[in-house]
């Protein structure tokens, strides 16, 4: 379903990803971990097109990544970690736009967005009647998901997507993933809330500075290298040792 | 049963369109209050454009390709205003790519959407300002009822190349340059166009004084084939069945290079566009601080007076943001530096104006009261910003008002702005035949600049960055800078009056003492706001 092959961004002289190569099956939910600057949002930009591979190549549903950016932005989904959205639409202008790029006639992009909202348990009326800026951090979350979900992509890239929900529509999202995973959607899930991607993900990904650092299942992953969480293989991995101290001196500075 | 979808090129225009409508941040704004059309977003502007198109009614009795010409050259140069000032924040929106640019729309149809509400936009007011000449010019020296629909299409046509100009212009600039420096690059080129643009403005009524009398003398000249509005104002002419050899030739250079410039900068072009849009996307590592540059700031805001204004730890730190600002974000420049260049060019036109051996009093005088008015105009810009949420900060910080943030940014403005230009201009006024003699008349000006500086946060609290920039496009902000920009012509007028009289100084210090007056009431003012509450 998504292939890289040596996918690699420079953005003059530093390199963001550094070729990147792996495979992702349909029905799959792959988490893309990584600590800040690792090239996690580079990487879903360019596979969503918004960013042109500086060498390398990517295949998304058969679609070459370069040779038809068009065809691969027509099957992938993406919630991007930033939540913008035009704020001064309201939530169903925004969606109803949103689905008309896509091609989805007027009745059932709304059938659609009826779906999506009685799931996060928005009601339709703040839907037609709030504008967007006056949402709430969650709300605006739920219209970001379901404006990446309408066109009923086959592949879908997450990052970030639990900021700002609530726990009630967080749990309903989790299930959500794994419900379009088993109906055979390739799902990429960046994120830095670890426990929720070793309970989600059915294979995780760390990268660091651009590369591949381990690529497996959670349970095997902590296995193999004789950790005791994803957690702890997360930090031993990236840098993250002795954080514990670290914390102490930070609370020093502000002893008298 | 299928449904008719709009195509995507539509749809896009009606997303833009709206956006223009209600501005891009929601914040005060109510759906069903929101305007409904651009007349009734843009009455006070398309007022303040009718009021001006009045001029025409000069050029009663007169050839009709001169009013042509008159009302095409100004036309151009106010659309080229509002395009060159606009083009920027809307061709390129940080939020907006992430929001499409990993959806299946074409770049070259998301660029002719956003093109075509400019457009849009731009026919209101050329309607606005022409509306007087439409009928004026039937009633010239061999003018028919024709010349109103052949107006109209040389106005649309005149509105499409200098939109496509703009945009051609840009892609030009990105194909030469490259994206890695599109920040400054959009910046100059804004700058750079209204630069043109005033200078431009200063030419037409020249041009138009020395042909009013012999306009058919000047048709058939060389350089007169390089004016854009002499190519529209051909167009109304062959339209009217009015037109000889020469003007045929003008009119088909018009529509020759309007197509040209279209399917460049919708065609061939399109690519440096996308490219543009994707550099919005690009996290590129910082380049190392001109650490040089920095530290002379410091340095500077380390001498008096900054040193003395800058004792308040808020005040220096609003001091740095503004600076920082100023310096290094995109939009920030964006607004500033093209906002403030007619005010900056001013000064020039001024002193160089009457091309005589020597520069006059009256030059002197209206630069140096064009130069205390650009911190006014500079805190009014200053005070939007595409991040003015994260401005909510200012509210967080245990301080009852703005005044301390207000008075960071007038040393912002001060040190980055005023001194520079104070120094610029006071070199110039030296250097030039008879500027020594008249140096004292730069005075009057300099003496009303911290009362102009006060004045934009007395009045509507100007706390840099904490304005959506949609808020910068009000009609009514336009017209109250406006009046202040007249107001500045007052003061050096008195003193010039004042000078021929021999009673400059008294003059100087009764200026002094007033200023000082205002000043102490306009602080008082400020100190004494306090924070609205959030909407």
């Amino acid at each position: 379903m998504i292939a890289l092959h040596q996918l690699t961004k420079r953005f003059g002289l530093q390199t963001a990803v550094n070729n990147l190569s792996f495979e992702i099956p349909a029905g799959q939910i792959v988490g893309l971990l990584g600590p800040n600057g690792a090239g996690k949002s580079t990487t879903l930009k360019m596979l969503t097109g918004m960013l042109t591979p500086t060498s390398g190549s990517a295949t998304i549903c058969g679609h070459d990544l370069l040779e038809d950016p068009m065809a691969v932005k027509r099957v992938v989904g993406f919630v991007p970690d930033s939540g913008a959205v035009f704020e001064s639409l309201s939530g169903l202008e925004y969606l109803e736009m949103i689905a008309a790029l896509y091609g989805i006639p007027a009745n059932a992009a709304r059938e659609r967005i009826r779906q999506f909202i009685a799931f996060f348990d928005l009601s339709f009326e703040t839907l037609t009647d709030k504008l967007l800026g006056a949402y709430s951090k969650g709300m605006r979350r739920k219209v970001v998901i379901t404006a990446a979900l309408l066109h009923n992509p086959p592949v879908v890239f997450f990052d970030e997507p639990l900021d700002g929900l609530d726990a009630n529509a967080a749990v309903g999202f989790k299930a959500l993933i794994q419900t379009l995973a088993k109906e055979g959607k390739a799902i990429v899930y960046s994120s830095h809330i670890l426990d929720v991607v070793e309970r989600v993900c059915d294979r995780v990904i760390i990268i660091d500075q651009g590369v591949v650092k381990v690529d497996g299942k959670p349970a095997d992953l902590v296995a193999e290298h004789e950790t005791i969480s994803l957690e702890r293989l997360f930090t031993s991995l990236t840098g993250g040792d002795d954080l514990e101290r670290k914390a102490e001196d930070f609370a020093k500075t502000f002893r008298s | 049963m299928n449904e008719q979808l709009p195509p995507a090129s539509k749809l896009l225009q009606k997303l833009y369109l709206t956006l223009f409508l209600r501005g891009r941040s929601s914040r005060g704004l109510k759906k069903d209050e929101a305007p409904k059309s651009v007349a009734s977003k843009l009455k006070g502007t398309l007022a303040i454009y009718l009021l001006s198109g009045l001029l025409a009614l000069t050029f009663i009795g007169q050839p009709p390709f001169l009013l042509s010409l008159y009302l095409h050259g100004m036309t151009l140069l106010f659309l080229g205003m509002f395009v060159a000032t606009t083009a920027g924040e809307i061709l390129f929106n940080k939020d907006e790519s992430e929001i499409l640019l990993h959806r299946p729309v074409d770049p070259k149809t998301l660029l002719w959407a956003k093109v075509a509400v400019l457009l849009k936009i731009s026919l209101w007011m050329a309607c606005a300002f022409n509306l007087v000449g439409l009928f004026v010019g039937t009633m010239g020296d061999g003018g028919t009822w024709v010349f109103i629909p052949a107006h109209l299409l040389s106005t649309g046509i005149s509105a499409i190349f200098c939109a496509s100009s703009v945009v051609l212009l840009y892609q030009i600039c990105l194909r030469w340059f490259g994206q890695e420096r599109l920040d400054s690059l959009m910046t100059m080129t804004q700058v750079v166009l209204m630069i043109v643009l005033v200078a431009g403005s200063q030419m037409v009524p020249h041009i138009m004084r020395g042909m009013k009398d012999s306009a058919s003398g000047f048709v058939g000249e060389w350089w007169i084939f390089l004016l854009p509005p002499a190519w529209f104002a051909s167009i109304d002419q062959v339209l009217s069945g009015t037109a000889g050899r020469p003007i045929w030739g003008m009119a088909l250079l018009g529509v020759g290079v309007t197509i040209t410039v279209v399917l460049l900068a919708f065609g061939r072009m399109a690519r440096f566009y996308h490219e543009g849009l994707q550099s919005m996307n690009e996290s590129r590592p910082s380049k190392p601080r001109k650490i040089a540059k920095r530290r002379l700031i410091e340095r500077l805001a380390d001498l008096p007076p900054f040193s003395w204004m800058l004792r308040d730890p808020i005040t220096r730190a609003t001091f740095g943001l503004t600076v920082a600002y100023m310096l290094r974000d995109r939009d920030t420049k964006l607004r500033l530096y093209p906002g403030m260049a007619p005010i900056i060019m001013m000064p020039a036109v001024f002193l160089f104006q009457g091309g005589s051996d020597s520069i006059s009093d009256f030059g002197v005088a209206i630069a140096g009261g064009y130069l205390g008015l650009v911190p006014l105009l500079a805190l009014n810009l200053l005070q939007y910003s595409q991040s003015w949420q994260a401005a909510d900060i200012y509210r967080v910080a245990p301080v009852t008002g703005p005044a301390p943030f207000i008075h960071g940014a007038i040393q912002a403005v001060g040190l980055i702005l005023v001194v520079p230009g104070a120094v610029i201009l006071t070199t110039a006024v030296l250097l030039l035949p008879g500027g020594v003699e008249n140096i004292e008349l730069l005075l009057p000006g300099l003496i009303a600049m911290p009362v102009y500086a006060l004045i934009p946060g007395a009045i509507e609290k100007a706390v840099p960055l904490s304005k959506p920039t949609e808020e910068a496009k009000s009609g009514a902000r336009g017209g109250l800078m406006f009046l202040f920009m007249m107001s500045a012509l007052i003061v050096p007028s008195i003193a010039i009056a004042a000078q021929k009289f021999g009673y400059l100084v008294p003059f100087l210090a009764i200026e002094a003492l007033a200023a000082g007056g205002v000043g102490w009431f306009l602080n008082r003012t400020i100190s004494r706001k306090k924070w609205d509450a959030l909407e």
